[in-house]
């Protein structure tokens, strides 16, 4: 009983991460049809801004995302006026273009990490790296816990803009219907540029957070990169609660595994990998929409 | 013989391509027939990738798991005393099977969708892989050393790559070939001409894994070591992509000559330390230039050239009809 309330809550406060992790993907997704391959450069990069923020100027990694997340907003804004606005838009679902050009900036910023920071793996030490709070029991780095406020702000801070402004509007319109929005004088290449910003000081947010928590190198985020996109088709692709519950669960199933069964950690990033075909082959519009089949099944019965 | 070329889809490149790869070693010397050796390997995975990426339209970012179990196979077998030749049917079996089982699943899923599933399907098998026991783990395994001769890997991968450029021509003007256009252009209109879309895809999928598998053999025979982190690998997948992609999507030379292209860059690469830096760059940068002015690579370029040259050839006609 100790232990499973144990493997709950180290579930709820990697949950934390993994929601940070992906509503940078979502928010993207849903705005522009787009599948941001990138996502995984650019937490990488915001690693390394990260370290060298608090190498050169003593910077804590939590205060610094006060510079990280807005110089990031401005670099999505910038990717998005130079490159995606210049592929055509077509259809409803997302283009191979689009993906295989921001695979292409992946390797790119890879590069640029590679040749500016080293490929050698890369840690940030702070004086409560080390340290840990005792718990239900077990004992959690302050880090982590850290790590978790940071995402619960972020998450209420990006659900107070999306619901209470103007802007907030205007991206959860475009998301539910472009049309219906364009009709509605939504300006949607101002909305587009904005999504990405969001999207990429998203990415930067758990850039920052992942470089407390674990060693980086240039090919860092690709195992993370396919959670994320897991989590996003769990949360059925556009809601932002589905992308918590997803998180939640992709934790819970990483968790669980580790602590009740005998695959050795080498295959923890396996689970999850397998676990992303699955959901994509028999739950392609996620759980939310898994669950309304259920009970609609249900009720006909 | 001109008729006999059109119906097969033999193109008069290919002739000049398949002399040069089998006449080399009478002229080259080891270091030359090296490089050869791996433009051969090149072209037969980009034009192998092509037959589904290309052709059905299907981009499977996974393809470094066929190399790897045609890689794994030879080797495994070859040290329980297998002679290595016999080994790569075998692997290119497995492979098929493989293709098959990751077929199933993933082809009811769509454009995007289905190129995550594939990242998501190599890195498992890289994952498992790496944390087998009979893998040799991330150390790798040996090939037995003995009785290996360059000369005949050589025209082994030689004979591959015009068997797979060969097969590819041939699917293009087959019915097959229009089945996967079909898939390509409009899978739902196939489907509702009675294209059952499932099974062909899954047919591109395991012919093209086949001929990856047994390159991946030959390749494993002629470095006599390989490990997870050499055959399972993301960049592997990643080049086999990128070179049909800039030499020309679903196109017959574009793969040859994207092969062409990333076979000397790679040996440019690993000539020199300071361009092996910038690889990712140099792959990255080709991607986004390909996707941002030129979709269909080093052929539409190609064309669009001649298409320049053709208005500008009969100016006075044109003048004269204009005026």
């Amino acid at each position: 009983m100790e232990r499973l309330a144990s493997v709950l809550l180290s579930s709820l406060l990697l949950a934390g991460l993994y929601a940070t992790m992906s509503y940078g993907l979502a928010v993207i997704y849903g705005v522009m049809r787009i599948i941001n391959l990138a996502h995984a450069g650019l937490m990488m990069l915001a690693a390394y801004v990260t370290l060298t923020l608090n190498t050169r100027f003593g910077l804590d990694p939590f205060l610094s995302l006060l510079v990280v997340a807005p110089l990031f907003f401005g670099l999505g804004v910038v990717l998005d006026l130079t490159l995606i606005r210049r592929l055509p838009r077509g259809g409803t679902g997302p283009s191979m273009q689009s993906l295989l050009l921001l695979f292409g900036l992946w390797l790119v910023l890879q590069n640029l990490a590679y040749v500016v920071w080293g490929g050698d793996t890369q840690s940030i030490l702070t004086p409560y790296t080390m340290s840990s709070v005792p718990l239900l029991g077990e004992r959690y780095g302050v880090p982590l816990l850290l790590v978790f406020a940071v995402s619960l702000l972020s998450l209420v801070g990006l659900t107070i803009v999306l619901r209470r402004t103007f802007l907030g509007k205007a991206i959860r319109a475009v998301t539910q219907n472009r049309d219906a929005a364009l009709l509605s004088g939504v300006n949607a290449g101002r909305i587009s540029a904005v999504a990405f910003g969001l999207g990429t000081a998203f990415a930067a947010i758990a850039g920052t957070m992942l470089s407390t928590l674990y060693a980086f190198t240039p090919d860092f985020g690709r195992s993370l990169l396919l959670k994320a996109f897991c989590i996003i088709v769990l949360g059925g692709m556009e809601s932002f609660t589905g992308v918590a519950i997803g998180a939640l669960v992709l934790a819970l199933i990483e968790n669980l595994a580790a602590a009740y069964t005998t695959i050795p950690t080498s295959f923890q990033d396996a689970i999850s990998f397998s676990l992303l075909v699955l959901v994509l082959v028999f739950a392609p519009n996620g759980l939310p929409a898994l669950f309304r089949g259920f009970s609609r099944r249900a009720v006909a019965r | 013989m001109s008729a006999w070329l059109k119906k097969t889809g033999v193109a008069p490149w290919m002739v000049v391509l398949a002399a040069a790869l089998l006449l080399a070693p009478l002229v080259a010397d080891r270091g030359t027939l090296n490089d050869l050796w791996s433009v051969a390997f090149a072209v037969v995975l980009a034009s192998a990738w092509n037959l589904l990426g290309g052709f059905a339209g299907q981009i499977s970012l996974g393809y470094s798991a066929f190399v790897g179990i045609g890689a794994y196979t030879t080797v495994l077998l070859a040290n329980a005393g297998w002679n290595p030749w016999l080994t790569l049917p075998v692997g290119a079996v497995l492979a098929v099977l493989f293709s098959v089982v990751v077929g199933l699943p993933t082809f009811r899923l769509r454009g995007p969708y289905f190129s995550i599933a594939t990242i998501g399907v190599s890195e498992a098998v890289r994952v498992i892989a790496s944390g087998m026991e009979f893998t040799g783990g991330s150390s790798g395994l040996r090939m037995p050393s003995a009785n290996f001769h360059f000369l005949s890997n050589y025209y082994g991968m030689a004979g591959l790559a015009l068997l797979t450029v060969g097969l590819v021509a041939w699917v293009r003007v087959s019915a097959f070939g229009m089945a996967l256009e079909a898939i390509r252009q409009d899978i739902d209109a196939a489907e509702a001409l009675g294209i059952h879309s499932t099974r062909y895809k899954l047919l591109a999928h395991a012919l093209s894994a086949a001929l990856v598998g047994a390159g991946g053999g030959l390749f494993a025979m002629n470095f006599q070591y390989i490990s997870p982190g050499s055959v399972f690998d993301f960049p592997l997948s990643l080049r086999i992509v990128l070179m049909p992609i800039v030499g020309g999507i679903g196109t017959l030379v574009g793969p040859v000559l994207g092969a062409v292209l990333f076979g000397y860059l790679q040996i440019k690469l690993l000539a020199s330390p300071t361009l092996r830096d910038w690889n990712l760059f140099i792959y990255g940068g080709l991607l986004m230039a390909v996707m941002l002015f030129e979709p269909r690579g080093i052929v539409g370029i190609w064309e669009r050239l001649r298409r320049l040259w053709r208005r500008r050839a009969p100016p006075t006609l044109e003048a004269s009809g204009g005026a």
